[in-house]
């Protein structure tokens, strides 16, 4: 296990220094995390938008060995109340890190640039694309069904599924890049990562639309 | 430290099992070698309580007292139960959780269920030779928050301490793993009497990670009984269509066909009419599979669905594991194929698998079984009622548990003194399509609005049971949150019912064995007194007359104290009837009947 930051280097039942693991390497008792832990740090990861899905799958399924709850049922309480919260952190830096939107979108929380929650604004330039489809869904909406529309829909959902694919692995190219570079966290890239994850969360809450409309 | 058992709390049928070192075992009635408990409770008018298989032999002749699937009522409201619940069952006309009325009293159903509970407890007592306190329970992975409080509070009531909810197509997963040892991407199809489930999981090293999970906690063979039960009710005269006798009879009967249907292509019911007349009906499996098409449909739509949610291909599912007696239907079993392009794995015990599973994970919690995990996830989304009464999402459904969200609330008027949170489960965008799990209230300390910072925290355990603490920011301080669950029992109700539930597990051992063999007593008595008059012409010269004197026997020693007098009164009965009722069946035309003693005809 990798070091992370926990609260406190010193066991809180054994008394050993944990070398900030998140589990006692004497007692094996899950240590609180600090509050300013990150969830790459969770997992041992230096804050990187690049993460090899191997790597990351096989720290997180140690990580949960050593602090899932079932490893911790006969324990005392507070072990066992620890071993959920770590469990529950753990949890949740694989499902953001896993996934590279997630991940980068929570990357640059870390640089202190927020993506609004529901951004309702257009980006400008998928503002011709988003008009056609809602003209779609509104038609399909009022002919209940009809088979051509259906149709047509069905080529709008898989054009929307294609943009995103190609979005997110352009993204991924662009960010190897910067990361060689050095260069991934300046104002201009942070500016640049923010438009493309717009775009592509925008995409995607677009793509939520469609199926709602046809019942997927 | 004595064993932990796991335990498959089922609609229709529950078992017992236990991790010995030859992997896990299902732990038998000590009495009769059954390993399935019929789910059935029956409520007797002297206040006795009779559970399994006696308590659903009573179903034909007290309907409303006797209960046979709780399951179903476990963790909702009176708002939940559909108009064929209320014409099986009666239930108190009052608001939160759900209580049934048995015997002119009000029972809940955690406290039913633990009757259950307390009866496989003792098996597994037998068994192991031991007291047994602590168990892992199944639930169907679509259980809300409240469905799984109602079973964590019945194992209360039963007198163990539930260490673990496991969700049921998960355990099985175990099961699976433990026999196979594949890695890679299995769907496990949870069709029991009276829920579904499906869950996509993915094996590797050890680790059960489930992906994605979908059901229906009102979906199960029961229904399909129901299907055939409706067609077979409307085909009678008006008036016998809502006589309750005549309804269980062929709910029965109902049951019955589905399973010779598994085999058979046609199966022969006769019904018996309270006027003494009867109804014969020929029904083929065709006609079944008309009648439950639109239910199985729609357990095809639930995985594609989990699929999506998986974010796999029908293509990338290695193996399809097939649970619960349901998925004996060959309709079912062709859903299954159709939806995953590949025939299921049908080698395990689809009635045992759950049980199993929860018997390896009741040892991989107790350091039995270290190198497996189950990582599993909440089905329904988890989220809270904000402003215009639109559902606000906190925690997404399919997120892996133990899981956290953390929000921070402020006042809306001045001096405020609490704020209150209504927490919802469910997909929905508006608040109130959503299944309500409660209502916490929390304490601020006041101030203008808009000041006060209260950080609420809303964990989700790896039961899959919500918690919710809160600090005060302002002053770092932890703020109390008072509950007020929605379907739930209250901290005051729970205490009482264990109280009582203590007094019951006190009760005489002779009580017991009285009261069961009085049971079996009335049944035969009853079913010989039938035959009798219904088959006179079948009786040999003196056989009226012993078979009466046996009737006499038991009718006195069953009104007396001895148990012993009783069963050994039962068995010269069960003797002196066996040649008649071996000429009743070869005269009959039933095949349903074959190989059926005279109490079950």
């Amino acid at each position: 296990m990798q070091t992370v930051l926990t609260a406190d280097r010193t066991c809180w039942r054994c008394r050993v220094d944990t070398a900030g693991g998140l589990v006692c390497p004497g007692c094996e008792a899950p240590q609180p995390l600090a509050p300013d832990a990150d969830l790459f740090q969770v997992l041992g990861l230096p804050r990187s938008l690049v993460i090899d899905g191997d790597d990351l799958e096989r720290r997180y399924h140690a990580a949960s060995r050593a602090v899932h709850p079932d490893r911790h049922q006969l324990a005392d309480a507070r072990a066992g109340a620890l071993a959920v919260s770590a469990s529950a952190a753990v949890n949740r830096a694989y499902r953001t890190l896993r996934d590279p939107i997630a991940r980068a979108r929570y990357w640059l929380e870390l640089h202190g640039v927020r993506l609004a929650e529901d951004n309702n604004r257009v980006p400008p330039a998928l503002a011709e694309l988003v008009f056609d489809t809602q003209e779609k869904l509104e038609e399909l909406a009022g002919v209940n069904g009809a088979g051509a529309i259906r149709q047509e829909v069905d080529a709008i959902r898989a054009d929307l599924e294609a943009r995103i694919g190609g979005f997110t692995t352009d993204l991924g190219t662009q960010v190897a890049a910067w990361e060689r570079e050095g260069v991934s966290a300046t104002p201009a890239t942070l500016a640049e990562l923010k438009r493309r994850l717009s775009e592509i969360s925008y995409l995607r809450s677009l793509l939520g639309d469609v199926d709602t409309a046809v019942g997927a | 430290m004595s064993q932990v058992v796991g335990i498959d709390l089922g609609t229709t049928n529950s078992l017992v099992a236990v991790l010995g070192d030859d992997g896990p075992r299902v732990l038998p009635d000590p009495a009769t070698g059954a390993r399935l408990l019929p789910s059935a409770v029956g409520f007797l008018p002297d206040g006795q309580i009779v559970v399994g298989r006696q308590a659903r032999e009573l179903a034909g002749a007290q309907p409303f007292d006797t209960v046979l699937s709780v399951k179903r009522f476990m963790g909702v409201g009176l708002e939940h139960v559909t108009p064929e619940d209320r014409r099986r069952y009666r239930f108190a006309e009052r608001e939160g959780a759900l209580r049934l009325v048995v015997q002119g009293r009000e029972v809940t159903p955690p406290e039913v269920s633990a009757h259950v509970l307390r009866e496989l407890k003792r098996w597994a007592e037998a068994a192991l030779g031991e007291p047994v306190a602590r168990a892992v329970i199944t639930v169907p992975a679509y259980f809300n928050d409240s469905q799984r409080q109602a079973t964590r509070d019945a194992g209360r009531l039963a007198g163990l301490d539930v260490l673990r909810l496991v969700n049921e197509p998960t355990a099985a997963s175990l099961a699976y793993g433990l026999e196979r040892a594949d890695e890679g991407i299995v769907a496990v199809y949870d069709l029991g009497g009276g829920t579904f489930d499906v869950s996509i999981l993915k094996l590797r090293g050890g680790i059960f990670e489930v992906l994605a999970t979908g059901g229906d906690t009102r979906l199960g063979g029961d229904d399909f009984d129901a299907r055939l039960a409706d067609l077979l009710l409307a085909e009678l005269p008006a008036e016998l269509r809502e006589h309750p006798q005549v309804h269980a009879q062929v709910l029965g009967f109902a049951e019955r066909a589905k399973w010779t249907l598994s085999d058979a292509e046609q199966t022969d019911v006769t019904l018996a009419l309270p006027n003494g007349g009867d109804v014969r009906r020929t029904v083929t499996r065709a006609e079944f599979e008309s009648l439950i098409a639109p239910l199985v449909e729609r357990t095809g739509v639930v995985c594609r669905r989990a699929l999506k949610d998986a974010g796999l291909a029908a293509s990338d599912v290695l193996q399809v594991v097939a649970v619960g007696g349901s998925t004996r239907v060959p309709l079912v079993r062709r859903q299954m194929q159709a939806v995953f392009g590949r025939p299921p794995l049908v080698d395990l015990n689809p009635d045992e698998v759950v049980a199993l599973g929860a018997g390896i994970q009741a040892g991989i919690l107790t350091g039995g079984q270290r190198d497996m995990l189950l990582l599993d996830v909440v089905p329904l989304s988890l989220g809270i009622e904000t402003m215009g009464a639109v559902f606000t999402r906190l925690i997404d459904r399919n997120t892996t548990i133990p899981a956290a969200a953390r929000e921070t609330f402020t006042t809306a008027v001045d001096d405020q003194t609490s704020v209150d949170i209504h927490v919802l489960q469910g997909e929905r965008e508006l608040a109130s399509d959503n299944r309500s799990l409660a209502r916490f209230k929390i304490p601020v300390a006041p101030g203008p609005a808009g000041v006060p910072r209260l950080e609420v925290t809303f964990l989700i355990d790896a039961n899959g049971i919500l918690s919710v603490t809160a600090a005060d920011l302002r002053t770092g301080h932890a703020r109390s949150v008072e509950v007020k669950p929605s379907y739930g029992l209250t901290d005051e109700e729970m205490e009482r019912m264990l109280e009582e539930s203590i007094d019951f597990a006190e009760e005489d051992v002779r009580q017991r064995q009285v009261r069961e063999a009085r049971v079996d007593a009335d049944t035969i008595l009853n079913a010989t007194r039938a035959q009798l008059a219904k088959h006179a012409a079948l009786l040999e010269p003196d056989e009226e007359q012993r078979i009466r004197e046996a009737v006499q026997a038991l009718q006195v020693a069953r009104d007396g104290e001895d148990y012993v007098r009783i069963r050994d009164a039962y068995d010269v009965l069960s003797q002196t009837t066996e040649p008649f009722a071996r000429r009743i069946m070869d005269s009959s035309l039933m095949s349903a009947v074959e190989g059926r003693p005279l109490e079950d005809l």
